[in-house]
């Protein structure tokens, strides 16, 4: 206990911990945050994502300070925030909907919260900076209510970043913005980022984000967090069927563990045999749970192999680890099946492929030109492959009893 | 082309202007232009101008003095028997404004605290006090009412950016609550002005109707019409019109301008 202390404050003087929320719950209204725990380190970016109403935003602007938490806490760099007002937290936040003072030009605006904090001189100098920086040298002057939806969250970003805030919330700041205009933002973002050193916890309904911004990524839902984990490992390895099906995972079923080695497990699903090599110790650790019970058989203790009790487990593969072909051929992924094409969806520049394997529909992604070169069409046999690697075993809470998305 | 309900509607609400046009101004056609000028510039009629321009300012300030926390507490805080203080606070407007004189009345005046403020030397009715406190209340819930809306409109993300980037709630408030709600609190102050020099019922009850000490233009109006002086009802009539078109057309000019949403 005393060195798990000790690591504890270690890590908070070192700046390891930045922002710490432990078992945060607050009450508002109909929503509700449940027992948060969150850490985030000095210049990460995390992200945080969730169906509309998981309480993303209530959790950013109860870490501001504009809801009070009915328990835990809210510490920044070891200090506890609980009974610290907004304004004196040096967290700063930019949200969707246009939130700069109308009453202002841009120029008032960013330099609204410096006059709090710097000379004249200072600010003059501060954002003559950040507006090279932001590209809005040119507006400076400009009446808010003018500006382009771009130009605008440019500047709530400089008005935020110019009081030196130890933290910026974003909320889903590039909704309102075209796809272009998003892109510009999500490039400037990262190079804030590197020049400031800042730290961000921003909230979002774009993939895109992520991929382009995010350390890590929290996924909400009933104002409690699902996973927090690395990107890769949010959409390769979901933690529970929630999660999957809220990231896009759409290979998800339900089989039997039937064998267990060292590098790869056996899954029953419906007659067909699949390989996967991730996940192996849970899968090992969910069939030692198992052992007591009289259908457990070790039969091959020699060899680091053992024959499990068929413990029941949920596995997704992404679409698009799917690979098509018209023949068996030689290659490293352990899965080949061969199924029936059941349908096409066509989608842009893609059509989404239902395989039809005994029963088990599953959904592979094909370029049109693929799809041409493959001759896919409904009705059609086609051998589908995919690694065991990326066969993910999800739903590690167990919780695979309630809707179990069956395909 | 324009559809048969568009047209419809349009066709009722230029017939009912009309009629209350008619109505209004069928009361400038009644004096002749020399009684008039004669009531206007009669030493009551000018004691009744600015006894109410007085009172009324006074009373004005006050509601906005005291509506502006009102309102802005019923639109951002939460707290307990909330739905019971609106209810509370917006019933005079529901009942008869004589009702609000009446109560006052029996409030202030002996049966109340009058006795106990005769005692500290404290005269509240029959005075311009009393036209003051009649009219303060009779204006306040409209004020409140309009003040809550405004506040309501105002996004609170703009408060809370503000303190996010180190201001206090006083100087939120201050800097960004009040000068976003500039419009309208401009409209509250127009419209409590307009309802104080209008308020009559309230006015001759607290006010104790006393020529020229407490008639104001409403009740003025009354006790000359109820003494057969036509010409000084009239124009102290036409002149409560006017100023309440002056204060109509202001707030309309002004409530155009952009709100903040």
């Amino acid at each position: 206990m005393i060195i798990l202390k000790i690591i504890k404050t270690l890590r908070v003087v070192s700046g390891f911990m930045y922002l710490e929320i432990e078992n945060l719950s607050v009450q508002l209204g109909e929503f509700h945050l449940k027992d948060i725990n969150l850490t985030i380190k000095e210049g990460e970016y995390l992200i945080l994502i969730g169906p509309t109403g998981s309480g993303k935003s209530v959790l950013l602007e109860t870490i501001i300070g504009f809801y009070a938490p009915d328990k835990g806490n809210i510490k920044l760099k070891g200090r506890n925030l609980n009974d610290i007002p907004p304004e004196e937290r040096g967290i700063g936040i930019v949200y969707q909907d246009n939130t700069l003072f109308p009453n202002m030009n841009v120029y008032d605006n960013i330099a609204y919260g410096a006059k709090k904090k710097f000379s004249s001189e200072q600010i003059e100098k501060k954002i003559a900076e950040i507006a090279e920086t932001m590209r809005i040298k040119h507006i400076l002057h400009r009446n808010v209510t003018t500006l382009s939806g771009g130009e605008a969250q440019r500047t709530a970003l400089a008005r935020a970043l110019i009081v030196e805030p130890k933290i910026i919330l974003m909320d889903e700041p590039f909704s309102a913005l075209d796809i272009s205009t998003q892109a510009k933002l999500t490039s400037l973002i990262k190079e804030i980022g590197m020049k400031y050193k800042t730290t961000f916890l921003h909230v979002t309904h774009n993939f895109n984000d992520i991929w382009s911004l995010a350390n890590r990524v929290g996924v909400m839902k009933d104002g409690k967090i699902h996973q927090l984990d690395t990107s890769i490992n949010v959409f390769s390895r979901p933690e529970n069927n929630f999660v999957a099906d809220f990231v896009g995972v759409q290979n998800i079923f339900e089989g039997k563990i039937i064998e267990i080695s060292l590098e790869t497990a056996k899954i029953e699903l419906n007659n067909k045999v699949i390989i996967t090599s991730s996940d192996i110790s849970y899968l090992s650790k969910i069939s030692n749970e198992n052992e007591d019970t009289e259908d457990f058989k070790d039969i091959n203790k020699n060899t680091n192999r053992k024959d499990v009790n068929k413990s029941k487990v949920l596995i997704a593969i992404r679409p698009e680890n799917i690979i098509f072909s018209n023949a068996k051929f030689e290659s490293s992924a352990k899965n080949q099946l061969k199924g029936k094409i059941s349908e096409i969806l066509e989608s842009g520049p893609t059509s989404l492929v239902n395989v039809d394997v005994d029963g088990c529909i599953f959904k592979g992604l094909l370029t049109k030109s693929s799809a041409e070169i493959l001759e896919v069409k409904k009705g059609k046999e086609i051998y589908i492959s995919f690694k065991s690697l990326n066969v993910s075993v999800i739903d590690k809470y167990g919780s695979f009893n309630s809707d179990i998305k069956k395909e | 082309m324009r559809s048969k309900f568009e047209l419809i509607f349009i066709g009722i609400t230029i017939a009912i202007t009309a009629i209350f046009f008619v109505v209004i101004g069928s009361m400038f056609l009644i004096p002749s232009f020399e009684g008039f000028i004669n009531a206007l510039f009669s030493e009551q009629l000018i004691f009744a101008i600015s006894l109410t321009l007085t009172t009324s300012l006074i009373a004005a300030s006050l509601v906005i003095i005291c509506c502006i926390p009102m309102a802005y507490t019923l639109s951002r805080y939460e707290f307990p028997l909330k739905a019971l203080f609106k209810i509370i606070i917006d019933l005079p407007m529901a009942f008869p404004e004589i009702v609000i004189g009446i109560a006052l009345l029996m409030f202030l005046g002996s049966n109340g605290i009058g006795n106990y403020l005769d005692f500290l030397g404290i005269q509240l009715v029959f005075n311009s006090t009393g036209i003051i406190i009649a009219q303060f209340f009779v204006a306040l819930p409209y004020a409140v009412r309009m003040l809550y809306s405004t506040f309501n409109y105002i996004n609170p993300r703009y408060e809370f950016v503000s303190r996010s980037l180190g201001h206090s709630e006083v100087s939120t408030f201050l800097n960004i609550t009040l000068p976003l709600s500039k419009n309208g609190l401009f409209a509250t102050g127009v419209i409590a002005l307009s309802r104080c020099i209008g308020t009559f019922a309230s006015v001759l009850f607290v006010g104790g109707g006393i020529l020229m000490k407490t008639d104001t233009l409403a009740v003025s109006m009354y006790l000359n019409l109820s003494t057969g002086d036509i010409d000084m009802a009239i124009t102290a009539g036409i002149l409560l019109v006017i100023i309440s078109f002056i204060t109509i057309a202001i707030m309309e000019k002004y409530a155009k301008e952009n709100y903040i949403h």
